[in-house]
């Protein structure tokens, strides 16, 4: 059922009583012992706590109890995710084996509309990276060729969707890590305005960036799991009091006079060829059905990937001081060691973090330290505001703005990695949507001739999914099928 | 934009700042990347920003304020129970002077 169906046609067939919950789950953790040693998108299985909570679901529809939105649909759920029955890391070995005391906001909600949590997703360590690779636990691949990486930092969640070890999951979106690995792996993900969904129980990396988000097979299913997750929470203090609109509906919305912006900035040097053709296909399709294409220009992109790096590293230097050996996760030296307070943080911390969270711990503390905090953390917060003024001044003369979403297909493991700086740049298209606080999205155009699937981004004006979700579902709806599918597909996963 | 010299010993000063431990060699290498990456954000001199005020958040103004009610948070033994050492009611830390 995984490898056909999406999130609302398994919700929907449930509630029918058409498929139980259990079946589901069952398919889905065999898909997970068959597939998983290749690809490695879970870091737990939540196994028999998912059947349990399936379990419930049916014998709910059993009593005449009336179902939630994703009854019995599994869900799949970052490692940045508080979950207070799974062990929740953010792919560090500074919180191997924590289970943190509460669900994060985001995962009260799933609860609450029935979802079956399916297990914890490998990550870039507190989400910093691009690529999956800086993961404590190894490397996610990428179930349509296993040499290359399924993206990042929520590459795990973007493979157990394409492997269709889960129909749907959730990731988390700081400067792109929802949206490129769903464009590296052929899947759907979305980054919402930012505030449209709580960050409470998420492990923070970049506090006025960070927004979670759902993966899905398809955008209708995208749409359901947001409409879950979406709305006002008083424990976020970013979290927005806005009204959530029907996400599903919109997808079946016309896109008929809908003005589409196509900024030059994104198909400029370093566009691979393959990826500027087939996003430009996709728009070009667009206005096919009715859509208005206008040139916009978004002129500080360029400054994007310093702002970013600036302000991301300044912010996570400051979140990952709560990680120093004493409330919970590893502890290095201390009194056994002879150590004093001091040497037991940066025992701890030295041991607990690897070298690209060092890396953006030095930055940011480097742009926020005495003498260089106008310099750097200042000009970049202004930067960020001419960035925003960008964006303000294109999404009043369009409705939405399409480019691709990364400059390039998936690229191999190991072909960045020694290389931090070349690794930011591959950020360069998804970092200015986070910076404005917009909405964007990634959803699957044409693929290369290789076969390796292409994203095209779709950002609207804030608090607009609906109109960014109906724009991608017309895409969805011409994009050409792929004609070969994810390696791990093949691998045998039924069990009933 | 001063031109920051990036060497190791402002590395070196960085990670004191930040509570990490380096070994020699982990501090050769993350200096030269630190060194590397703080000259990209260089570029950032080119633009004039004069009279622009800073972005510190995006559209707070739409946040609510929460009730100022007491709530139920975790319990003691809860939020002892996943420290690496605990004595007596609370975190147990090496012993220090300041």
């Amino acid at each position: 059922m995984l490898s056909d169906l999406g999130v609302t046609e398994i919700a929907d067939r449930i509630r029918r009583g058409e498929s139980s919950a259990v079946g589901v789950t069952e398919e889905a953790l065999a898909n997970i012992s068959a597939r998983d040693d290749g690809v490695h998108a879970f870091l737990c299985s939540a196994g028999q706590v998912a059947l349990a909570q399936a379990r419930a679901v049916d014998d709910r529809r059993a009593s005449g109890k009336s179902l939630g939105k994703l009854a019995g649909v599994p869900i799949a759920i970052k490692d940045a995710l508080c979950t207070r029955e799974l062990p929740s890391t953010a792919g560090s070995k500074i919180l191997a084996g924590y289970t943190p005391p509460y669900d994060a906001t985001v995962i009260e909600r799933l609860l609450a509309a029935d979802a079956v949590l399916l297990g914890k997703t490998n990550m870039d360590e507190f989400a910093m990276g691009s690529s999956t690779e800086n993961s404590a636990f190894g490397s996610t691949r990428n179930p349509w060729d296993h040499a290359r990486t399924p993206g990042g930092s929520s590459g795990g969640s973007a493979a157990a969707v394409a492997a269709r070890m889960a129909p749907c999951a959730l990731g988390s979106d700081t400067g792109g890590s929802i949206r490129q690995p769903a464009s590296f792996t052929g899947t759907v993900g979305i980054k919402p305005t930012y505030g449209r969904v709580s960050r409470f129980g998420l492990i923070a990396f970049a506090s006025s960036l960070d927004q979670v988000g759902p993966f899905a097979t398809d955008v209708r299913g995208a749409a359901r799991v947001l409409s879950v997750i979406a709305g006002h929470d008083p424990r976020d203090s970013t979290s927005l009091d806005a009204p959530v609109d029907d996400y599903e509906a919109a997808c079946e919305r016309s896109v008929r006079g809908l003005r589409v912006g196509v900024p030059e900035e994104f198909f400029a040097d370093g566009l691979d060829p393959e990826v500027g053709a087939s996003v430009r296909a996709a728009i070009r399709e667009l206005e096919a059905d009715g859509c208005v294409l206008r040139p916009v220009t978004l002129p500080h992109t360029r400054y994007a990937v310093a702002t970013y790096y600036i302000l991301a590293t300044a912010e996570a230097s400051s979140n990952l001081s709560r990680f120093d050996g004493v409330r919970y996760g590893l502890r290095v030296g201390g009194d056994a060691a002879g150590a004093d307070l001091r040497g037991m943080y940066g025992a701890t911390r030295d041991a607990g973090f690897g070298d690209e969270v060092k890396r953006r711990i030095l930055l940011g503390t480097f742009v926020l330290s005495a003498g260089y905090y106008d310099a750097y953390y200042r000009k970049a917060q202004q930067v960020r505001t001419l960035v925003r003024r960008d964006f303000e001044s294109a999404l009043a003369q369009v409705d939405v703005i399409c480019c691709p979403t990364s400059p390039t297909p998936a690229f191999r493991l190991g072909e960045k990695s020694g290389d931090p700086l070349a690794m930011y740049l591959n950020d360069i298209y998804t970092l200015p949507a986070s910076l404005a606080g917009v909405p964007a999205m990634s959803v699957p155009c044409a693929p290369t001739r290789a076969g390796l699937p292409i994203g095209l981004q779709v950002i609207a004006r804030p608090l607009e999914e609906s109109t960014m979700l109906a724009v991608a579902a017309a895409c969805e709806k011409r994009a050409p099928q792929p004609t070969i599918k994810p390696v791990d597909w093949t691998r045998p996963s039924r069990t009933s | 934009m001063p031109k920051a010299q990036v060497d190791r010993s402002l590395v070196e000063h960085v990670a004191r700042l930040a509570s990490l431990s380096l070994s020699a060699a982990e501090l050769d290498r993350l200096a030269k990347d630190v060194a590397r990456i703080v000259e990209y954000f260089e570029q950032l001199d080119a633009l004039d920003t004069r009279d622009v005020p800073p972005t510190a958040h995006v559209r707070l103004d739409r946040a609510a304020w929460r009730a100022d009610e007491t709530a139920a948070c975790l319990t003691r033994d809860e939020a002892l129970a996943q420290a690496p050492r605990v004595e007596g009611d609370g975190f147990a830390v090496p012993a220090f002077v300041d």
